[in-house]
């Protein structure tokens, strides 16, 4: 018999083992659901799978009848909204405060404590500050987003930056490359891929502030209808929502991977052979 | 296996739901608010231990910091009582199937919830305003009923559910010109510059009303836990012209004696069961649940199996409101009248 | 007036004196092995020279003119490690030589342009031997694949002076000798002047014309870093006969 962190299992058992548990997790909530509403049939604790499935068709495949709308894709569109220009402002600005933090010595020296501090501090704690900034509106949204996961992008980029070996850069210079071609041909391709990694990590938080903006205060998107219903309790929307929303992450983030394999082969390569 | 399964979870859900045959641990929740205070010193002060020893049972009193999260724990089945307002005990533990009884009507807001708007001071200048509010609450209820004395309707604004934790500060941006909100929220936002209250519950007075709801199964099962309660809630409102208790009950809520008594004033408290009882009693409360059952109606919120405002049945002493075969929210003043013929 | 001077040239990190007092000049053509104990400063004046490290007291001029303060296109470098870019082709790597001079905004070249710079880079490919993998990544190259890659790049500029900081110190004794043959070749062809930093005294007197032995001349036992290092020796070898290493390195050892 082999030692236990020997053995792999096949492609057939590998499989088998991430199938289980899901179906376990299924199981546990089909039959728990079940025994709450043979005691009280409108328990909305642990809806069925069918209660579940009509409150999907009802938003998201019928117009609602007080606005003429379909809630669940004006939420979803709301939201991908908000998160996707969120977390593409914070990807340049942490890529741009980065690469000069990380690059030039003189600038680091005056932003980079500024960063490291501004990065710690919690958005949360600090809203009605962003509110009187801001405002109450798309704004404000995009910019708990934007607060929230720029910070920690310009402190990777920036370490990402300067453990670019020196040697690249001062070879760079020997062939004749100024500061700026230093930076677009040398520095920036290879902090590309840094970033993707870096934002695929940031989304997390991203989501997370989305929802707590839209928790404060909004008309539309899925963190505001999960807050919205939860006022009564309508776990049956709830729980679709969150499981769409999980979807629309991993989507994210696999596309992600996908954008920086395709766009990055010799990163990947190089990361896969060492 | 399906049956192993079956077990488990089902020890686990009767584990975690609150047991509703007789028993004699029982626990209840509630949260801060001017008239749920009372529930915070009768625990301090030892007053339910009290009572509850001379009925030989247990009661756990518990603080949750999310009003809504209390209810819903309370509908959920982890707690066998729980304070909420007539509107959310209709469209939370009633319209999830929880039968639900209010036992002790404490008070009604007098004043307590309104609308405020930024520079103007009559309400129809709402129109066409972005009003934030906590959407589906009592604030939106009271909007609705401000909109319509004045012949406007939620069409006329847009509403923008903001989070009352957040509302005050809100308030603060040039943005935000109405909101509708409770105390002490609302007294923070009138006190600022250029803020006019332009309509509050003291106008629809006896509509939003604070009660102790308890799970009609465990009630009817263990008469013993609602005596109780009910016996701690009046002695409890017997000390509540005493300053100190006053005093404790404000600091227990983060203001101080003077904030606390600012929002009494804007509470009608029943002080006396007496009271309690004929305000349960009299006609104007079915009529009151009907206007709460056309609102969560309307905004969708009396569960996917409403067809119309009727479908929840509502039991007050001058009759049924709604669906009599599917009645889930009885107003029972048969513990408040023992108190005060004083048999408890 | 010789090629490059280095005049009383003193080199310390705080406390630390690394070298002290060096006074040498250089000649064009001439090809410098750089030997010494590790961390007697050798590299600090081949980095001195490149220009990515600053003397402390002294001056080191290249045609009578003071080096420039920081690296650039007269003086090329291949460093034992990280000296090529990972994110390009060979032939990308050797073209960016001539883009980052041609266009300065986006140090890309188009059109007949990039015809021009594309042949020039192929030939200098074509030069250490690299053709065959002339569209492969970095990693995809053996470490002396990729140092051969590195001296071709540094070609490019046509540099008044190569330096080499321990160029073939990773590789296999084999792919050694090859880089030697063809460095050397390199060296004769361009008429290059050549500092190559190496701990490997034999490798030093196999391909410089001329060899620096770094050593302290002055010790205080109490203080080690009081004095810094100097050339001690400053041999000048005859290339075309082979010199009698044996006896070259007993006679340094003994010192």
């Amino acid at each position: 018999m082999k030692r236990l962190m020997n053995i792999e299992p096949s492609r057939f058992w590998r499989t088998f083992l991430t199938i289980v548990p899901f179906i376990v997790i299924i199981a546990l909530y089909w039959s728990a659901s079940d025994a709450r509403l043979a005691e009280n049939p409108n328990d909305k604790l642990l809806p069925s799978f069918t209660q579940i499935s009509s409150a999907i068709d009802r938003m998201a495949f019928t117009e609602n009848k007080r606005t003429g709308e379909y809630l669940f894709w004006q939420d979803s569109a709301a939201s991908l909204y908000r998160i996707l220009l969120g977390i593409t402002i914070s990807a340049a600005i942490g890529l741009i405060i980065g690469l000069i933090n990380g690059l030039l010595p003189g600038v680091r020296a005056g932003l980079s404590p500024l960063v490291t501090i501004a990065s710690l501090v919690p958005p949360m704690a600090i809203l009605p500050i962003l509110f009187i900034t801001f405002g109450l509106d798309e704004l404000a949204k995009v910019m708990l987003i934007i607060i929230g996961t720029a910070p920690v992008i310009i402190r990777d980029m920036q370490s990402q930056v300067m453990q670019i070996p020196k040697e690249q850069l001062i070879k760079a210079q020997t062939l004749g490359a100024s500061t700026w071609l230093v930076t677009i041909r040398v520095v920036l391709p290879q902090i590309m891929p840094k970033l993707l990694a870096a934002v695929r990590l940031s989304l997390g938080a991203a989501w997370l502030f989305l929802i707590a903006a839209e928790a404060i205060a909004a008309q539309e998107g899925l963190g505001y209808r999960i807050f919205l219903v939860r006022r009564y309790m309508a776990m049956d929307v709830i729980l679709p929502y969150v499981a769409w929303i999980t979807v629309l992450a991993f989507a994210m983030d696999f596309s992600l991977k996908k954008m920086s394999q395709v766009c990055f082969p010799w990163y990947h390569h190089q990361e896969a052979s060492k | 296996m399906m049956n192993v399964i079956k077990i488990v979870t089902l020890t686990l859900a009767l584990l975690t739901s609150a047991n509703a045959f007789a028993k004699d641990k029982f626990s209840i929740c509630w949260s801060i608010y001017v008239g749920w205070m009372p529930w915070e010193y009768g625990d301090s002060s030892g007053i339910i231990k009290k009572w509850a020893d001379k009925y030989d049972i247990e009661i756990d009193v518990v603080q949750i910091n999310d009003y809504v999260e209390s209810i819903n724990q309370y509908t959920a089945g982890q707690f066998d009582g729980c304070s909420m307002t007539n509107m959310d005990a209709l469209t939370i533990p009633a319209a999830s199937g929880v039968d639900s009884t209010a036992l002790i009507v404490g008070d009604f807001s007098n004043g307590n919830d309104g609308v405020v708007l930024k520079g103007k001071k009559s309400l129809k200048d709402i129109k066409n305003q972005k009003v934030n509010l906590v959407e589906l609450s009592v604030s939106h209820y009271l909007l609705a009923r401000g909109l319509e004395s004045v012949g406007l309707s939620e069409r006329n604004v847009k509403v923008v559910n903001t989070s009352d934790a957040d509302l005050v500060a809100a308030y603060s941006t040039s943005g935000v010109t109405s909101v509708v909100t409770w105390n002490p929220l609302l007294s923070e936002i009138t006190s600022q510059p250029k803020s006019y209250k332009v309509f509050d519950s003291s106008d629809i007075p006896g509509e939003i009303i604070d009660l102790m709801v308890v799970n009609t199964k465990t009630l009817k099962n263990n008469p013993k836990f609602g005596k109780a309660l009910v016996g701690a809630w009046y002695e409890i409102m017997s000390t509540m012209s005493n300053k100190k208790v006053l005093t404790h009950m404000a600091e227990a809520s983060a203001t101080d004696l003077a904030g606390y008594q600012a929002q009494l004033d804007t509470t009608k408290m029943f002080y006396s069961a007496a009271d309690a009882v004929s305000f349960t009693q009299s006609a104007a409360l079915p009529k009151t649940m009907k206007y709460v059952a056309k609102f969560s109606f309307d905004h969708g919120i009396l569960g996917d199996g409403a067809v119309d405002e009727n479908f929840i049945g509502i039991e007050t002493p001058e009759g049924v409101v709604g669906d009599k075969s599917n009645i889930k929210l009885r107003f029972n003043p048969s513990f408040m009248q023992m108190a005060a013929d004083g048999k408890l | 007036m010789s090629f490059l001077q280095i005049n009383n040239v003193w080199k310390s990190y705080g406390q630390a004196q690394i070298l002290e007092r060096l006074n040498l000049s250089i000649d064009q053509g001439e090809f410098i092995s750089m030997v010494g104990a590790s961390g007697c400063g050798k590299s600090t004046l081949l980095k001195m020279i490149l220009g990515s490290e600053v003397a402390t007291k002294g001056e080191i001029s290249l045609e009578g003119k003071p080096l420039v303060a920081e690296p650039d296109a007269e003086r090329g470098i291949v460093f034992q490690k990280y000296s090529v870019f990972p994110h390009m082709t060979v032939l990308q790597n050797v073209m960016v030589a001539d883009e980052f001079t041609k266009s300065f905004l986006l140090g890309r070249c188009f059109g007949s342009a990039r015809k021009q710079v594309k042949q020039k880079a192929e030939s200098f490919i074509d030069a250490v031997g690299l053709t065959p993998a002339i569209n492969k990544y970095p990693h995809q190259l053996s470490g002396g694949m990729q140092q051969r890659l590195a001296i071709a790049q540094a070609l490019m500029k046509a540099p008044k002076i190569l330096l080499l900081d321990e160029p073939f110190g990773a590789l296999d004794p084999g792919i050694r000798a090859d880089m030697h043959v063809l460095i050397r070749d390199i060296w004769k062809k361009n008429n290059l002047t050549i500092f190559m930093v190496t701990h490997d005294i034999k490798e030093g007197f196999e391909l410089g014309s001329r060899v620096w032995v770094f050593d302290k001349v002055r010790h205080d036992p109490q203080a080690p870093m009081a004095y810094g290092a100097q050339v001690t020796y400053d041999l000048k070898l005859d290339t075309d006969k082979t010199p009698d290493i044996a006896a070259l390195t007993q006679k340094i050892a003994v010192n």
